[in-house]
């Protein structure tokens, strides 16, 4: 039995004005104890595969199951064996940790002596014990998203599904969730999160489907990916910003990426000296030159034919130096 | 495994001890009605007390029997009822900040969900009615049904507060934000003003007359008064107690088959 089963899943949206195709089929399994990514810019339909697949949201075409169960027919026993954090789900500010724990737990159908318990165990889990008793109108954005992911796990899920569940926060909250996804999923939950953020999904998944524009564009483990960019990836910039345009005409398959030059290549090393001769005898002075392992951006660079843009404004005041190894600087990328 | 479900009562008594404590932690909002409520029990009294109280005593404007206070306390109770429609606001803040959602995602009854806020809408009405009966027997008022006319009073406050509530829950709901349930808010003024406000209904002319008689809130005015003033009167109490389940059963179900549009799974 997979942990989840989706086939061929639409979701159309009417409007009065308009009808959108959010979801255009999309179909993948997850097996029990696997940290799953479904990767997309925003808008590809990720949240809502998820609300989906989390019974919050009708299927429009399709069919999904979670443990076996229709999540369509048996949405009641669904809900009982999965935990969500969406990313707009919602605590209730006026309320401590511990209250909101405590009535979690109740309303999960624990006796008030067990309410009580898990109150504790999971206030530990997320690190939020020494702040228990403040009111979450109080917590930083990081503590809340500890508290969100916690209250997902009261009724003890199988399947967990997280929406982002780092969107927003600053790289040193980043990682603490991290951390505890990965214990989460060492105890034996499936985790399916939906993520931006490259990084996220190369450091946490076992698996990544990619989608964009609501359908899925490629799935597999993220060296396989990787491997189907086929080879590394050679990037130069240059002393003059145009002399890129014209070391695009030079070298076959060279792309330009902002004021890169990237060609892809098996041995990138190798073909350095190569490529920087080209580039001398056409008196183009090259700035900096880098060989890297592909990413998962030049992985979804191939498969959609443009880049994953996942930084909002807010966040690159904060974290420019956490994103850069995703945002293709050279010889910064993580090589997993 | 944690992953039972709670017995509907259970449910019911966590989320509305939960709205309790959001409610006890901005004792600030609930300042305003409670004032507006009492303002209208001293301006009133203080601007018609002395032509329609004591000195009316044996002239034809004398509908309060020698007493005001027990003439126009009804309007501020009626007044004080509208903190029931807080109970809308309380469905759409959830809404707005994601706790709807996660509720939805547990399986807990939607009727739970519902009532809550509709019970806390109720017992915040029964406060303000009590606050509002305080100050009212401090400024003399006296019922001819002696103590246990404050109470059915009071009740008569709790029933009018759960029709208002569910009203508010249901047009919440219905328009799905902060600005639409205000915008419903205003429902209350044509209610309390088209109706036996300041005089007995005898006495409006026109067509105030005819909108008073179609005014539900002109019965359960009436039958607070009938307590008030002339004891227990079946004539005049029961036509309020009738209306005001009316509207408190109708409103119910407003709210019920309203709270259905934000169970669509779209």
């Amino acid at each position: 039995m997979k942990a989840v089963e989706a086939i061929n899943l639409h979701k159309t949206f009417t409007t009065k004005k308009e009808t959108v195709e959010a979801v255009k089929g999309v179909s993948f399994e997850v097996e029990k104890g696997e940290i799953f990514s479904i990767l997309g810019p925003n808008g590809a339909g990720k949240s809502t595969t998820i609300l989906m697949l989390t019974t919050l949201l009708g299927i429009t075409n399709g069919k999904a199951s979670i443990m076996g169960l229709d999540v369509e027919k048996q949405d009641k026993e669904v809900r009982k064996k999965i935990g969500v954090a969406l990313q707009d789900t919602g605590v209730d500010a006026l309320l401590t940790g511990r209250e909101l724990f405590y009535t979690t737990g109740r309303l999960w159908g624990l006796s008030k002596e067990q309410s009580n318990e898990r109150t504790e165990e999971l206030l530990e889990l997320v690190g939020l014990t020494e702040s228990a008793d403040r009111r979450v109108k109080t917590y930083s954005g990081g503590m809340k998203r500890r508290l969100d992911l916690g209250l997902s796990l009261v009724n003890e899920p199988e399947v967990l599904f997280l929406d982002e569940p780092t969107t927003g926060l600053d790289p040193r909250s980043r990682r603490v969730i991290w951390d505890e996804i990965k214990r989460l999923n060492k105890n034996g939950v499936t985790i399916i999160l939906s993520t931006q953020y490259l990084e996220e999904a190369d450091e946490l998944s076992d698996r990544i489907l990619i989608i964009d524009k609501g359908v899925v564009v490629t799935e597999g483990t993220s060296d396989e990916l990787k491997s189907r960019v086929g080879g590394d990836v050679v990037t130069f910039t240059f002393q003059k910003e145009e002399s890129v345009q014209i070391a695009k005409t030079l070298i076959e398959n060279a792309e330009v990426n902002e004021k890169e030059l990237r060609i892809t290549v098996k041995n990138g090393a190798e073909h350095i000296p190569i490529f920087m001769n080209t580039f001398t005898q056409s008196n183009l002075n090259v700035k900096s030159v880098s060989a890297n392992k592909p990413t998962l951006d030049d992985v979804f660079l191939k498969v959609t034919g443009s880049r994953l843009e996942n930084e909002t404004p807010a966040e690159s005041k904060q974290s420019k130096q956490s994103k850069r190894p995703s945002r293709g600087r050279p010889g910064r990328r993580g090589s997993r | 495994m944690y992953n039972q479900q709670a017995p509907f009562f259970t449910q019911l008594g966590i989320l509305t001890k939960r709205l309790l404590l959001r409610v006890i932690r901005r004792p600030l909002s609930e300042l305003p009605n409670l004032f507006i409520s009492a303002f209208f029990l001293f301006i009133y009294d203080g601007a018609l007390g002395r032509v329609f109280g004591s000195s009316a005593v044996g002239t034809s404007l004398d509908f309060a029997q020698g007493n005001f206070v027990n003439f126009i306390l009804p309007v501020s109770i009626i007044s004080a009822s509208l903190s029931g429609s807080a109970s809308g606001f309380y469905i759409i803040e959830d809404i707005e900040s994601g706790v709807f959602k996660r509720y939805q995602g547990m399986p807990i009854s939607k009727w739970a969900i519902i009532l809550a806020p509709m019970c806390i809408g109720a017992i915040r009405v029964l406060v303000q009615a009590s606050l509002i009966l305080l100050i009212g027997s401090f400024i003399g008022a006296d019922p001819a049904t002696g103590f246990s006319g404050y109470l059915a009073v009071l009740g008569f406050g709790f029933l009018w507060g759960l029709g208002f509530a569910g009203y508010s829950v249901a047009a919440s709901v219905k328009s799905g934000s902060s600005q639409g349930a205000q915008a419903a808010s205003f429902f209350f003024f044509p209610a309390l003003f088209l109706a036996p406000t300041f005089v007995p209904r005898e006495a409006l002319k026109g067509w105030l007359s005819t909108a008073a008689a179609f005014n539900p809130t002109t019965y359960v005015i009436e039958a607070i008064r009938g307590i008030l003033i002339e004891g227990w009167v079946m004539e005049v109490i029961l036509p309020g107690l009738i209306v005001g389940s009316i509207f408190a059963l109708i409103t119910l179900a407003f709210a019920v088959t309203s709270a259905k549009k934000i169970y669509e799974k779209g």
